[in-house]
């Protein structure tokens, strides 16, 4: 019970350090601790990271074409440069919020923990309407194993959620 | 686990059990409440979305809905795939299934960024993004009954399950279950 304990407590500690002073983004339901922007920059709601943390935090890359990520790639509006990109000493910080709405993705933000939570891109959510394809997922089984929808291919699937409510 | 783990142990079910800590499929398939179910065809196509999906009757005095008739069904796809009269057509499913709107989408960023905070100890922090789900996408009871369940909800949202429930006094409250009448097209 004591090791228990203990185990618990450390958690505790962790968890709650995740918080002090520092930014967290989730992006496609990873989270990701980044550097806070310059006073200059982290007035209002919007997030500007670098662009390292860019790529760290989303795996999108600022490239000359837009910012892309494998086959995707999402110019930056040329008359609106300055609302993406902005230059600070010698680092580039780039306003991951007003990427979010250029690509109209649901953004939610908590100030008092400095935390964002971007969700999917419309196209993303949608895509079953339009294809009728069942959206794969991977989930652990009861034993802790790795599942995917897509193991089950061939044979008929009842998909059947419920909860411990 | 902690929760479900041993109904999962007692019943050694045949089947397999999925545990989905960030609520990945309801996000995925914009389910709304559970029991919900789809129906997925061999080639991963989907031939009947969400809907209520209750397998038996000890819940019948809350949703009024009879579980033979959907058994039945389930076991007619099951024999006839495709063919069965319960599996939809193309034209059908684009009748059945529309893209998300913003507001949902928007409340699933806040359910999302909710259980972020309450899984990292920040329970109190995450009542008003809770709320502001709930505000935005008030047809979603797995964004009420999530945050009912991880709080006092008379205290935090003035409100508990069966309170709403009543509220509603037989209308429904899920993606109805549309089954056709006739038994088999054979």
């Amino acid at each position: 019970m004591k090791k228990a304990f203990l185990i618990g407590a450390l958690l505790l500690i962790a968890a709650s350090d995740a918080f002090a002073g520092n930014r967290i983004v989730i992006f496609d339901n990873t989270a990701t601790e980044v550097a806070a922007a310059p006073a200059a920059l982290a007035t209002g709601e919007d997030l500007w990271v670098t662009l390292a943390d860019l790529t760290k935090a989303t795996k999108f890359v600022l490239k000359p074409q837009g910012v892309c990520r494998d086959e995707l790639c999402f110019p930056i509006p040329k008359a609106r440069k300055s609302a993406f990109l902005s230059a600070q000493g010698k680092v580039t910080w780039f306003n991951l919020s007003e990427f979010a709405r250029l690509t109209k993705q649901p953004t939610a933000y908590d100030t008092e923990h400095s935390t964002w939570f971007f969700g999917p891109r419309p196209e993303e959510q949608n895509q079953f309407v339009s294809s009728l394809i069942a959206p794969n997922f991977r989930l652990p089984d009861a034993t802790g194993k790795m599942r995917s929808l897509q193991e089950f291919r061939g044979k008929k699937v009842l998909l059947l959620t419920w909860a411990s409510w | 686990m902690k929760d479900a783990g041993k109904w999962i142990e007692a019943a050694k079910p045949e089947y397999t059990v999925l545990i989905d800590e960030k609520h990945l499929v309801t996000r995925l398939y914009d389910m709304v409440n559970v029991p919900t179910a789809v129906w997925i065809n061999e080639k991963g196509r989907i031939v009947r979305p969400n809907e209520v999906a209750y397998v038996d009757n000890r819940y019948t005095g809350m949703h009024k809905l009879q579980a033979e008739e959907y058994l039945a069904a389930i076991r007619d796809w099951a024999e006839n795939g495709d063919r069965s009269i319960y599996a939809l057509s193309e034209k059908e499913l684009k009748e059945r299934l529309a893209p998300q709107n913003p507001d949902w989408a928007r409340a699933s960023a806040e359910f999302g960024l909710a259980e972020y905070l309450y899984k990292n100890n920040q329970g109190a922090a995450s009542i008003k993004h809770y709320k502001e789900a709930q505000r935005l996408n008030p047809d979603n009871w797995n964004y009420k009954r999530q945050a009912w369940a991880l709080s006092d909800a008379e205290k935090e949202y003035g409100t508990s399950f069966m309170k709403e429930v009543q509220k509603l006094n037989g209308k429904p409250y899920y993606p109805p279950r549309r089954l056709p009448e006739t038994k088999s097209k054979k």
